[in-house]
């Protein structure tokens, strides 16, 4: 089902979630009759267990797969995706329409007139409650990014039962707030969760801070109680398509229809099953024995059974992921910053990378082709035509050969190439790089996935032809992590900016693949130190005007300028029985599912 | 008997005080960023400093490990940064699982081993001999993923009659009522087990079969089958004992692998998963238990000892 986590929260490794998505999302329609009931088991990746079924966790809790257990029972504003199109769905969003005014800096919703499923009508309260809960205990929200909503709230008003009004304290550009910042907002049924004990009155306890962060707390408290998650009371009221009627502590667990959905898609199967695995393996082994799961996941590492699969009923379909795959270089290292702050430095190592061949022969072709920040393969619509047309620096070890030497480098193909010319001006080394100083630079990836070790040691493989000397580091992903720390010009300690370059997989993107937080100086996922004044501005210009042509300026001059090495990155394969009907196209930010709209054929 | 096993008793605890201080000490020493490694290479430093404050980590070193065997004293693990569930209730869930089909599996192995190892001792150098050693070799010298694999491939995908799953049910109950899962996951432990114990068992047979009394036995008269059951097994099985006591901690702490392979989450798993992901709590809660089954299965071994050879006393210094 939806598969969904905060870009600022969690960078995902590749060796767990290449699935993950942004936000919501949603399939349109299968085509023909629906055959009614039937069971559908999905396969969960591995580790998917949720722990949390109240939808706001807090910062400390990182569990990405919470979301995919409550966003099928209480939906988020924005439904992102649109069939296979990276676009809003107006049909399941739960706004008829978002207005703007007070030069973008007054937001109107106006919510549909749903209901939840104990017949009470979904209204602008149930906004205000959420909004005050966040509000209240504020940045403690694990999507909470600072100044973002609700902070950048200043005030709400509710004219009416289907009408909110967002006074925001700086203009924005609607289509980056409704595409990633209300796409984390979901409904809550204040009616029936406005409460501070399980056996107290509902009240209006979320006006004040206090009883708003009493409420919380007992939310959070009994949202975390994974033995009472399909039979507590509280957690039946629900306004999306599906309500839970079991749980396991392993992981495993079911959905029926929600009876009394108001949205456009009711469910047509009487049942969905979760099932959880500890490894691909057993995922794979489940699926090639043909018995227990309907859908599933194809790993990139055995795209090769996908012959075996078809012969026991299963069909594949490719899911282009919407993320940027990148290398991150350590602009303020003590030993390689000075060389990683020359941009053409960066741009030889870029153009060392043999993309194509990593997407074809590492990747049996199911990747993006990583020619920029933005996938050309998710999101064609805002791919620039610089992207689509390879993006800026295509494999050449020629140009990169040629861009060293005008700099003042003797090249070395298969050696280790160095600095001859030493100092500042045009034509030589750069700032703060020594002569006889070699092109020599570690670079750190997780550990666990074949494919990774095998797109490391291609890149350090190409990256030779140049004279660039590339030395491998595997670490556990966690470990990597934990070991990863944000250097900037002003702070760089040995303790945590001892990486040179680093490979995490990827980052997910929501709706809107704008840089903010990627790109901008300061900004929260920019650990190696990225500062360009340009750069502040075009990023802005994406997120805070409604200029059109703004994101395309931004998106080539990132192509260019390089702040991270860009890579190819690897699709999603999904598997599902031949008879099951309404699963294709596939959304990009569902995880590729939206059962609500599956049903059996013959 | 009693003074022994309350000496014992007052070893282990120090043995296990001595555990809780060399494993925080030396988890505390792993290199990285706790909460960054728990919450993300894009954590903020408000949702690390968050993070820090809700575990207690922003505390002194010293004072964490006192907050902590408080509440192991109170019975209390702590919660698992990772799985956001109490470490007690994660044990609870997933140790049963792992003493259900490590327990079936080795006391199936057992069964098999006994005999077979008895049985290629009498027949030592025949033809049986030397076909169950070869099988033995073969299955001793397999890694278990592999066996494990090639099980499924061959049951479950092949000829599709046994599934590729342990159950997936998490109680004692609903595991059992599902015997068909349990097959291949057993069977892999199982014959694995078998190829250690039965070597044991032989080797042990062979040197009991040569000492007199078992001469005296037989030139006494009596029967065959009760000169083996009274004299060969009872006197060498010993050896079994002791890698079966031994073993006892690996049965609580889990067989990571086949847990994988067969998609039965359990202790191993769990243990894994938090060695990767530098959750304290579970590495800590994981590692307590492990140790007190140590402790315990060292004893059943001991206790097992003087049951089986009466010239083993304990108690009398």
């Amino acid at each position: 089902m939806r598969n969904s986590r905060r870009v600022a929260a969690v960078v995902i490794p590749l060796v767990l979630a290449v699935a993950l998505a942004a936000c919501s999302g949603g399939g349109s329609g299968g085509s023909g009759t629906a055959r009614k009931g039937g069971t559908v088991t999905v396969a969960e990746l591995p580790d998917a267990t949720p722990n949390l079924i109240f939808p706001l966790p807090p910062a400390s809790n990182t569990d990405g797969w919470n979301v995919n257990l409550t966003t099928p029972m209480w939906p988020v504003l924005t439904y992102a995706g649109d069939g296979a199109k990276s676009a809003v769905n107006p049909q399941e969003s739960l706004f008829t329409s978002i207005t703007w005014a007070n030069g973008d800096r007054q937001a109107t919703i106006h919510l549909k007139h749903w209901n939840w499923s104990d017949g009470k009508p979904v209204t602008s309260r149930d906004f205000t409650f959420v909004y005050n809960l966040l509000k209240a205990t504020v940045p403690n929200w694990i999507n909470y990014l600072p100044g973002s909503f609700p902070t950048d709230v200043t005030s709400v008003a509710t004219p009416d039962a289907h009408t909110v009004v967002l006074n925001l304290d700086r203009s924005y550009n609607p289509a980056y707030y409704v595409d990633d910042v209300l796409c984390f907002v979901p409904l809550l049924p204040q009616h029936a969760w406005d409460k501070t004990s399980a056996g107290g009155p509902v009240g209006n306890y979320d006006q004040t801070t206090a009883g708003a962060k009493a409420v919380d707390n007992f939310l959070q408290k009994e949202g975390s109680q994974m033995s009472t998650f399909a039979t507590n009371p509280m957690w039946k009221v629900v306004d999306g398509p599906w309500t839970l009627s079991s749980f396991q502590s392993n992981g495993a667990y079911s959905y029926v229809p929600n009876r009394h959905y108001s949205g456009p898609d009711k469910p047509v199967l009487s049942k969905l099953d979760y099932a959880p695995f500890t490894t691909d393996t057993a995922e794979l082994n489940a699926l090639r024995s043909g018995n227990t799961l309907t859908t599933g996941y194809l790993p990139l590492n055995d795209a090769g059974q996908e012959g075996v699969l078809k012969s026991e009923g299963y069909s594949v379909a490719v899911q282009a992921v919407p993320g940027v795959a990148m290398i991150e270089p350590n602009l303020f290292n003590a030993t390689a910053g000075p060389l990683l702050r020359q941009l053409y430095i960066r741009q030889a190592l870029e153009d060392l990378i043999n993309r194509p061949q990593i997407v074809s022969k590492i990747y049996s072709g199911y990747a993006d082709p990583g020619n920029g920040p933005v996938p050309v393969l998710a999101f064609p619509s805002l791919a620039s035509p610089l992207e689509k047309s390879g993006g800026p620096y295509p494999y050449s070890p020629s140009a990169a050969a040629a861009v060293l030497k005008a700099h003042g480098w003797k090249v070395v193909p298969g050696g280790t190439s160095t600095c001859q010319r030493a100092g500042t001006g045009a034509s030589d080394c750069g700032p703060g790089i020594t002569a006889g100083e070699p092109l020599s630079l570690q670079l750190a990836y997780s550990s666990g996935q074949t494919s990774m070790d095998e797109q490391e040691a291609a890149i350090q493989s190409s990256e030779a032809q140049a004279g660039v000397k590339i030395n491998l580091k595997s670490e556990p992903f966690n470990t990597l992590v934990g070991t990863v720390g944000t250097c900037t010009a002003g702070s760089h300690p040995a303790s945590t900016c001892g990486w040179q370059l680093v490979d995490f997989g990827y980052d997910p993107y929501e709706l809107y693949p704008a840089g903010s937080g990627f790109f901008n100086t300061g900004g929260p996922n920019n650990q190696g130190g990225y500062s360009d004044p340009t750069m502040d501005n075009l990023i802005n210009a994406t997120e805070y005007g409604s200029s059109s042509s703004a994101f395309f300026a931004y998106e080539d001059y990132a192509a260019r300028q390089l702040p991270w090495l860009w890579l190819p990155n690897q699709s999603f394969l999904q598997v599902y029985k031949s008879n099951l009907k309404g699963f294709t196209p596939l959304n990009p930010f569902s995880g590729s599912l939206n059962p609500e709209v599956w049903y059996f054929g013959s | 008997m009693t003074a022994y096993l309350v000496r014992r008793a007052g070893q282990a605890v120090l043995v296990i005080i001595g555990l809780m201080i060399l494993t925080f000490g030396l988890i505390h020493m792993e290199p990285g960023n706790v909460a960054r490694s728990i919450l993300g290479v894009r954590a903020t430093a408000s949702k690390i400093a968050i993070f820090n404050h809700t575990y207690g980590l922003d505390q002194p070193l010293y004072r964490q490990f006192v907050s902590y065997v408080g509440q192991v004293v109170h019975g209390n693990f702590g919660t698992s940064y990772a799985l956001q569930q109490p470490v007690s209730t994660l044990i609870a869930q997933r140790l049963p699982r792992d003493l259900l089909l490590l327990g079936i599996s080795t006391v199936l192995a057992l069964v098999i081993a006994i005999p077979l190892g008895i049985y290629q001792a009498i027949r030592r150098n025949g033809v049986g001999d030397y076909a169950f050693t070869g099988v033995a070799f073969t299955l001793y010298s397999m890694p278990d993923f592999f066996f494990a694999i090639l099980l499924i491939a061959v049951f479950s995908v092949q000829l599709h009659i046994l599934p590729p799953e342990a159950p997936q049910a998490t109680s004692v109950g609903g595991i059992l009522a599902d015997p068909r899962a349990l097959v291949l996951p057993v069977l892999t432990l199982t014959l694995l087990s078998v190829a250690s114990y039965s070597r044991y068992m032989r080797s042990s047979a062979i040197d009991v079969l040569a000492q007199d009394y078992i001469r005296v036995a037989r030139a006494k008269g009596m029967p065959e089958r009760l000169v083996l059951l009274r004299h060969v097994l009872r006197n060498s099985i010993l050896p079994v004992v002791t890698v079966v006591g031994l073993s006892f901690p690996l049965i609580v702490a889990g067989a990571v692998i086949a847990e994988e392979v067969f998609n039965y989450p359990g202790m191993g798993l769990l243990f894994y998963q938090a060695a990767t992901t530098h959750d304290f709590p579970i590495l800590l809660g994981s590692t307590l238990v492990v140790g007190v089954s140590t402790v315990i299965g060292s004893l059943a071994a001991d206790v097992a000892y003087a049951v089986l050879d009466p010239r083993v006393r304990y108690g009398r210094g």
